[in-house]
């Protein structure tokens, strides 16, 4: 280790001596900090890990478009406690739900400005006109909006929330009535959600007169506490404070994401102080971080699931019992210590433990590999069995490391003779191939957007899920999606409860996915830096994050 | 003159001939529809695509069609970017110029410190000097300039947190593009903090400019010491000590002109392994260049951006050396067009 | 022993001894020597000798430290890997893996070009000329550049990047080739062999290659420092070689995942491509001089 270092240490010092300093002047020019620190008080670094497909949520269910956008340029109708998990007033300063549970009347806030930018100036605060733009254009398919930018809503469909929604109307310039068929227990949850945004109508007027409605999603406006500046795809994201912000918080001057993909070299620049702020830290890094002065780790429990799921339209994966052998195939303890090295809880059902809808004697499958075998046996898959094995190329917080997991697996299957292989693309090809269905199974998961367990139930297994592209296991069972629309009819905890219980009955002996594990989440940034916490319910929030001195 | 002049120029224009060839061929080789290669516009609808069509008049035959593709070329139309949905002609000339800084400054760096060094163990060849300096150049040479990046990142930035590791600058200091070199543009902007902004650059560009220049300073040494050994037992030297100059007067009257001469276009050479080391160093150092952007083109399966980068990059390269060959040519008339130095 | 020799019998060493009697002379060289022999057994017999699987996992030892730490143990003499494997093995296999794939990559190049510098040496005129100057100029692209193309055609993968590698060395052989034919060609010896009536490939195969060896050896073993240098570049950034194979620079850019926590995953696989490369280029040079000095004496 010293050779390098003495190595180059050598031909400077002979410079040195011939007098031939004058060209390296510059190079040693640096090693004093002072001049830079004024600039780096003012503005905050945040390494994120990788680019926003989209500015603009309703687009995309990825944590990292909602990272880069939700609470950032954006604001809700609602929003959740990051503490209670209690949904509280956003830009609804209240809101009334009617006797039957069909009607929700929201009051709005009043003189919130929109972001004024060298795009967009905005002549008018925000009001019901753009509530109305925003909902409609992922509710109704003739809006002039819906088709812009081949947009998918995502999250709305895998909830089936347009086909709920029976209207939304405008009753006076600050007050909304949304009318659904039926009641929906979760509806204000999903209000809260990271996606369920609220944007300019008057600038997607504007961009639909001079015939670029598609800039409304890459060049965002909106009433949140930071404007957007400049984006580099996989570079950096710059914003910068948003003067006339309604919540008058007074964040950080400047706010940058610095684009980092691989996790150690996040850490590193932590370390150098590069970053004010890491997404992601590695599950193997948690030690140095915690045994670092100089940084701090925030941990809380997650409510996400890590799952590998089959592809249950593709013969022999259509059969319960080749699924189950597959699952008792594996030893999910293994994959918890080298995958999260022991950061994370075994999954049973899918709901973690920070769920209300949490089943504590939920069935499980066993380590069995010789049972696993006879199984298979007994429903002709030979020895020697080849299938690929999908394993998403980006590190989450529910699943750090799929490549690594993929690698176990893997080698569990071989022995019970199952010859798996690892399959990877970029991310955004992945998911594309995901949905359209090309695997026989995948290691992936899902981070919960409200605290609702319908958010865990609804969009992983669903048939509507299917068509949205979160449903990875491609299954569809009128039995499950009647339990899980019977829970939502329901306001009672405990019956609810009780409902989900039936669904994780029915899960447990079909085995669409195997439950792996429920991650803890991180967030690691430097001690000066104040303010950041985690947010359980959804993306990361920067309003009020300031540099201390 | 003008025959060595044209005849480089000949060369230069069939080399990049048969480069755009390829990198026209390339939208035909690589995987999926040429015409989507070519303009990087996916899932067209119809009328884009008979749009492209015509634009790339996909309808008649390959001449035709590399005719139109040479056209676009030289308007700077270089189609778009598949993971991006930019024009490809603006994201290579915001990366190549970053790339370029960054060859300069390891390229400066490799001369300043290589020619004394190289000078200095020839003046004293066969003595303990001599060899320290040699083995010295045999290491630093066959260590791996990734892995040394990874070293250097360790023990700068890990352990003694003197140094940035990644980037050409602070991201909180908002430079405006204009030539693409950090510095020039640092210069020329008007932001506050200029002094702190150039102090960052200058930090952030140590590591990446040692990495890439401990190779070609070592080669540089080698070549300097031969040259030297070389030309200090040729006969006006003798001559000239046997008129009484002294050992200084020598090296500087004779000793420095003739020894470089000969060994600039080796050292100019060098700049091919320069550009390759620094595209690997990009990627360790997040530098924003084109060796960076031209592997994440490769991640993600980018074929437009590495058709047009292979096309840019390679003429690049290609007409540097053409020139620097030219120059050392005009130069160094007497220099046999065969001649090859050795190390 | 007492033999006794009436007359002063000369000994006349070959060309070949001469050079090694030289190179002999030099310990640098010698060293290097050692090591490359110590690097080609390895690379032959070392699957023999190494302790476990190379990309057998074992998740009850992760991470585990080289014997000499604290917390090393001797049954992992280098430690292990993020997933438990053991990274002697892994490194005994990489050194298989990436130098016996260099030596083949040169093997291959050294063929190819020197048949074409031959032609290009033998022949003369415009079209020769053209050649020459294409040759010279697509020789100045970057071997990555090359192999980003070829894996953007083909894929990732070690063979495809293998090609790529080949391409880029073959350049140097031609030129090699073609400078020494081209300057053997006005020598004596062979205008006397092409007045005997020799053909051209009698004359290149029986007057010039025969000449040509100790310039190829040189040349192969500057050749294999570069192709040990790119194979474990491009297996680094993830275009060659793909994990699990224990190449190399696949194995660095698996330790730079744990660079902090487990440095010796960066320093294991970095200070064996770095030997590798210094006992090629210390051979390469103590050879090149030894050339040098006995052309000069």
């Amino acid at each position: 280790m010293n050779n390098p270092f003495y190595l180059l240490n050598y031909p400077l010092e002979r410079l040195r001596q011939h007098a031939v300093i004058a060209g390296l002047a510059l190079f040693t020019l640096g090693c004093g900090n002072q001049h830079t620190t004024d600039i780096n008080q003012a503005g905050v670094i945040y390494c994120s890990e990788g680019s926003p497909l989209h500015f603009n949520p309703q687009l995309d269910t990825s944590g990292t478009t909602s990272d880069a956008t939700s609470h950032q340029i954006y604001d809700r109708l609602l929003d959740y406690d990051v503490e209670s998990g209690r949904i509280v007033p956003g830009l609804a300063s209240s809101w009334l739900i009617s006797e039957d549970g069909l009607t929700y009347t929201f009051q709005l806030r009043k003189q919130v400005s929109f972001h004024s930018t060298d795009y967009f100036s905005p002549s008018r605060y925000f009001n019901a006109d753009d509530v109305l733009f925003s909902i409609n254009r992922w509710r109704l398919e003739d809006h002039p909006y819906h088709q812009v930018s081949d947009a998918q809503y995502p999250y709305f469909m895998s909830l089936g929330l347009p086909e709920s929604i029976k209207s939304v109307e405008k009753i006076n310039g600050y007050r909304v009535e949304i009318t659904l068929y039926q009641p929906d227990s979760s509806f204000l949850a999903n209000l809260a959600t990271d996606f369920a945004v609220m944007l300019s109508e008057e600038y997607a007027n504007m961009l639909m007169q001079s015939g670029t409605p598609e800039l409304l999603d890459s060049q965002p406006i909106g009433t949140g506490p930071f404007v957007f500046q400049e984006f580099r795809k996989d570079r950096f994201i710059r914003y910068k404070r948003h003067g006339e912000y309604w919540k008058g918080i007074d964040s950080a001057e400047h706010l940058i994401f610095d684009i980092t993909p691989s996790s150690s070299l996040r850490l590193a620049k932590l370390m150098t102080g590069e970053c004010d702020a890491i997404a992601l830290p590695a599950q193997s890094e948690l030690e140095i971080i915690r045994q670092r002065p100089d940084m701090q780790l925030e941990e809380k429990p997650g409510l996400n699931i890590g799952f590998w799921a089959f592809n249950t339209l593709k013969p022999p994966f259509d059969n319960p019992a080749v699924r189950r052998a597959l699952a008792m195939a594996i030893d999910k303890n293994t994959l918890l210590e080298a995958v999260y090295f022991g950061s994370a809880s075994r999954a049973k059902t899918l709901v973690p433990a920070a769920s209300w809808a949490y089943q504590v004697d939920a069935q499980d499958t066993a380590y069995n590999p010789v049972l696993a075998r006879n199984l298979l046996d007994a429903h002709g898959v030979e020895p020697g069995f080849e299938m690929n094995l999908w394993a998403m190329p980006v590190e989450r917080a529910y699943n750090p490391n799929a490549t690594k997991m993929a690698e176990l697996i893997q080698q569990y299957l071989s022995e019970i003779d199952v010859q798996a292989n690892i399959v990877s693309y970029d991310w955004t090809s992945f998911r594309q191939r995901l949905a359209e269905g090309h695997h026989d199974s995948v290691l992936i998961g899902w981070s919960a957007d409200n605290g609702d367990p319908d958010n865990f139930y609804r969009p992983l297994l669903t048939c509507a899920a299917i068509e949205s592209g979160t449903n990875r296991a491609m299954w569809c069972s009128p039995e499950y999606d009647d339990i899980i629309n019977q829970a939502l009819k329901v306001t009672d905890i405990e019956t609810r409860k009780a409902i989900y219980a039936q669904a994780n009955q029915l899960l447990s002996e079909q085995l669409p996915l195997v439950p792996i594990a429920h991650a803890l989440r991180y967030q690691a940034h430097r001690s000066e830096l104040n303010g950041l916490v985690i947010n359980p319910f959804g993306a990361t929030r920067f309003a009020g994050v300031r540099k201390m001195q | 003159m003008i025959r060595y002049a044209l005849r480089y120029l000949n060369l230069m224009v069939l080399t990049l001939l048969v480069l755009s060839v390829v990198s026209f061929a390339l939208a035909y080789w690589f995987p999926g529809d040429p015409l989507t290669n070519l303009s990087g516009i996916q899932e067209a609808t119809p009328q884009t695509e008979r749009f492209l069509a015509e634009k790339y008049a996909t309808e008649h035959n390959l001449f035709v069609q590399y005719w139109h593709y040479m056209q676009l070329v030289f308007s700077g139309d270089w189609g778009v970017s598949f993971s991006s949905g930019l024009p490809l002609y603006d994201e290579i000339t915001l990366a190549l110029p970053a790339t370029l800084e960054l060859c300069a400054y390891a390229f400066l760096l490799s001369l300043i410190v290589g020619i004394p060094l190289g000078f200095i163990a020839g003046l004293k060849h066969y003595t303990g000097t001599d060899y320290t300096v040699l083995s010295l150049s045999v290491f630093s040479y066959s260590i791996p300039a990734f892995w040394l990046a990874l070293i250097l990142i360790l023990i700068f930035c890990l352990q003694l947190g003197w140094l940035p590791l990644s980037g050409r600058i602070n991201l909180l200091f908002d430079v405006p593009h204009q030539t693409g070199f950090i510095v020039i543009d640092i210069l020329l902007s008007d932001i506050q903090n200029k002094s702190a902004a150039l102090n960052d650059a200058f930090r952030h560009l140590v590591l990446p400019t040692i990495s890439i220049a401990l190779i070609n300073t070592a080669i540089t040494v080698r070549l300097a010491r031969r040259s030297i050994i070389d030309v200090m037992s040729k006969g006006y030297i003798i001559a000239a000590r046997s008129r009484g100059l002294t050992n200084n007067q020598i090296l500087w009257k004779h000793g420095v002109r003739n020894t470089l001469l000969p060994i600039l276009p080796l050292i100019a050479a060098q700049i091919t392994t320069l550009i390759t080391n620094a595209m690997v160093i990009e990627t360790i150092f997040s530098w924003p260049g084109i060796g960076n952007w031209l592997i994440q083109a490769i991640y993600q399966r980018d074929y437009p951006a590495i058709r047009a980068g292979m096309l840019a990059v390679s003429s690049f390269v290609v007409i540097l050396t053409v020139s620097i060959e030219l120059i050392t040519r005009l130069l160094d008339p007497t220099r046999d067009k065969n001649e090859r130095g050795t190390i | 022993m007492a033999r006794f020799n009436l007359y002063d019998e000369e000994f006349f060493p070959s060309p070949w001894q001469h050079t090694w009697r030289t190179f002999k002379q030099s310990h640098i060289a010698m060293t290097g020597l050692i090591l490359l022999i110590f690097f080609s057994l390895t690379a032959v017999i070392g699957p023999f000798l190494a302790p476990y699987d190379p990309v057998e996992q074992n998740t009850n030892s992760l991470l585990v430290p080289p014997a000499w730490f604290d917390s090393g143990t001797i049954a992992h003499l280098f430690g292990t890997d993020a997933v438990g494997r053991d990274m002697l093995s892994r490194v005994i296999y990489g050194c298989q893996v990436t130098f016996g794939i260099s030596i083949l990559l040169v093997i291959i190049a050294m063929i190819v070009g020197v048949s074409l510098g031959a032609v290009a040496g033998m022949t003369k005129g415009v079209r020769s000329s053209i050649l020459n100057h294409l040759l010279d100029s697509l020789m100045a692209i970057p071997t990555l550049l090359i192999a980003i193309v070829i894996v953007a055609m083909l894929g990732t993968g070690l063979v495809n990047s293998m090609w790529a590698i080949t391409l880029a060395l073959i350049p140097q052989f031609v030129h090699g080739t073609r400078d020494f034919v081209r300057d053997e060609m006005k020598k004596e010896y062979v205008l006397a062999a092409r007045l005997d009536g020799a053909g051209k490939s009698f004359l290149f195969f029986q007057s010039i290659l025969p000449n040509m060896i100790e310039l190829l050896v040189v040349q192969a073993t500057f050749a294999l420092s570069t192709a040990l240098l790119d194979i474990t570049a491009l297996g680094f950034l993830g275009l060659g070689a793909q994990p699990p194979l224990p190449e190399l620079g696949v194995m660095l850019s698996a330790g730079l995942e744990v660079a902090y926590i487990a440095p010796w995953n960066l320093a294991i696989p970095g200070i064996c491509i770095f030997l590798m490369v210094l006992a090629v280029n210390l051979v390469g040079d103590g050879l090149r001089s030894a050339v040098r000095k006995r052309m000069s004496s």
